[in-house]
């Protein structure tokens, strides 16, 4: 009798706890989530807005089908998803390259150094993110910081074109993704037996053989963890490259925001939006897949 | 060998310092441009210093004054900018407190009770933190104007809410796994309610991840950008906005100031939040 009112009481508090966030998360995210899938099947309407009929040609345009006799085959919308993904796959390829060595510079430190560092490293991500690239205009721009200082030291006669450029998209995302992708790598080197390194060292090995057998895998998880979150912001990025890449550049990020913002056409911004949320799920799942059997095997 | 084997640690150990001081100059230099910037007196270009002045930042208190220099096109007034600020703070302090209550109980629910379908709430949670800025920004607003919603300060802090509750919920979780859970057992065996034994026992242990987890939703809100941007709808500018906004028309010594007391706020704000977050149990 006793056991059955706690239960009960039990049940009407877990009840209590979890209906405000299944509301917040069913009503404003998993529904109008379900409603971009929706949307990205419906014809765009003449003047914005859609029509309620079955339209697979958003996905048709993002691979270059003609909409009508005045368009010819040309599949620039994937030409812009494909350089995307370049720039998400070499932003993460840099700040692993980045922050790799970084994270064993703080692990060796004394406990009280490496709260302060960590304190540092991870600072920057709470700095207002158009500030940060801001700072990257200053920075790059002709008449910019490292302009003026090259030029009067003399190394330069011609300001270098740096703004504007694959290259600055991908330098400012780096920046901005730092701290992501240090983080993960840092729980992992942190956690890394020393004994082993000597052990591998004790028994022959190059410092490279030991560098490729034991380091690298045994923070591999970390880098798998690092690497998919610079990827999925910057996949979808559309503020970096919107400042620093200017006209030049584009990402399909900027195609969304064109899509739902100036030229209206909703479904065709949704289909878009759905790449990129396919490609976000499918490195997800990849990861999911990879990194289970080594969860159990660690278990027995 | 022994000799060789020292001086090849002390050469790694000298490598590995000159590294970490630069990683740092790469994350700390841009930001320290800005400030030095934002004193330069010379108001074509910020790269070339002309002299010490506080003037940028009096042209956001007080506006660019009456005589009609170049700037003054670029100059918002302070006006302008108070309200903005004020639908930042709005909105920020709003989504920040709905998102550390929702994110708190959620947290509680998932450290305290076993129930079917936890582990789908688990992979729930994090969804709104892996799915792209852009895509939730996007989804958002076809939902609210398809339900007839007005897009305004609520749809913003509706927004909000939706990433900043997992958010908090991760950085309270980690505090609820790192405390004893045997004198929450206790209470409940000396007959303190569930109720009593939350207030009395477990807050007080868990209170420095819940106002972390507030401080750092509340940065996160007041710098959000995108998701803003497409939710934001005319009337109901926030403060990325208008800098990005800024931003666009042209770089601006104004800028630069504004940025430097943005800046200032959220690095001082997240750095007591990181502070509460990590101070051990």
């Amino acid at each position: 009798m006793m056991g059955g009112t706690v239960r009960s009481r039990r049940r009407k508090a877990l009840l209590l706890l979890l209906a405000p966030i299944s509301l917040i998360l069913g009503l404003f995210f998993l529904i109008p989530l379900g409603i971009v899938v929706v949307y990205s099947f419906l014809e765009p309407g003449l003047y914005g807005g859609v029509e309620w009929t079955w339209y697979p040609y958003n996905y048709g345009r993002i691979l270059g089908w003609p909409l009508n006799a005045y368009e010819e085959f040309d599949p620039i919308y994937l030409a812009i998803f494909l350089n995307s993904l370049k720039f998400a796959l070499l932003t993460v390829l840099f700040s692993l390259l980045i922050c790799y060595p970084a994270a064993f510079w703080v692990s060796r430190m004394s406990q009280r150094r490496k709260s302060f560092v960590m304190f540092l490293i991870t600072l920057p991500f709470f700095a207002s993110l158009l500030i940060r690239i801001y700072a990257w205009l200053l920075l790059l721009r002709p008449t910019g910081f490292i302009n003026t200082v090259l030029e009067t030291l003399g190394v330069i006669s011609q300001p270098l074109d740096m703004i504007f450029s694959g290259f600055a998209v991908v330098l400012g995302m780096v920046y901005i993704f730092t701290p992501f992708m240090f983080l993960p790598i840092y729980a992992n080197v942190e956690k890394l037996d020393y004994q082993l390194l000597r052990a591998s060292r004790d028994l022959g090995a190059s410092p490279l053989d030991t560098f490729l057998r034991v380091i690298l895998p045994l923070t591999a998880p970390g880098i798998m963890a690092g690497s998919i979150i610079v990827f999925i912001p910057a996949l979808g990025n559309f503020i970096v490259p919107s400042f620093l890449g200017g006209s030049k550049v584009q990402m399909t990020g900027n195609l969304i925001e064109r899509a739902f913002l100036q030229s209206r056409d909703w479904p065709f911004g949704a289909a878009l939006a759905l790449l990129i949320m396919a490609s976000v799920l499918l490195v997800l799942m990849l990861y999911i897949m990879r990194s289970a059997p080594a969860h159990e095997r660690g278990a027995t | 060998m022994k000799g060789r084997r020292y001086s090849a640690a002390r050469l790694w150990n000298a490598l590995f310092n000159g590294y970490g001081f630069l990683f740092l100059v790469f994350l700390y230099l841009p930001l320290g441009l800005i400030v030095v910037y934002s004193f330069n007196a010379n108001p074509i270009n910020m790269a070339v210093w002309t002299g010490f002045t506080f003037d940028w930042y009096a042209t956001i208190f007080v506006g660019a004054g009456t005589e009609g220099n170049f700037d003054s096109a670029f100059t918002e007034s302070p006006e302008r900018l108070y309200g903005v600020v004020k639908n930042s703070f709005l909105v920020a302090l709003s989504a920040a407190s709905i998102a550390t209550v929702i994110g708190t109980a959620t947290a509680i629910a998932l450290s305290r009770f076993n129930f079917l379908g936890k582990r789908f709430y688990q992979a729930l949670l994090l969804l709104p933190m892996l799915v792209p800025d852009i895509v939730l920004g996007i989804a958002l607003l076809i939902f609210f104007v398809g339900a007839g919603i007005h897009l305004g300060l609520t749809t913003i802090i509706i927004g909000h809410v939706t990433f900043l509750s997992s958010y908090v919920f991760v950085i309270v979780s980690a505090r609820l796994a790192g405390i004893d859970t045997t004198l929450e057992k206790a209470s409940a065996d000396l007959g303190a309610g569930p109720l009593t034994t939350f207030r009395r026992v477990t807050l007080p242990q868990i209170m420095p991840g819940v106002v972390g987890g507030f401080l750092l939703a509340f940065i996160i809100s007041l710098d959000d950008v995108v998701i803003t941007y497409f939710i934001a709808g005319v009337g109901s500018q926030t403060l990325p906005l208008f800098i990005l906004a800024m931003m666009r028309r042209g770089l601006r010594p104004q800028i630069t100031a504004l940025a430097v007391l943005i800046l200032l706020f959220s690095l001082i704000v997240a750095s007591i939040g990181l502070f509460l977050r990590n101070r051990k149990p």
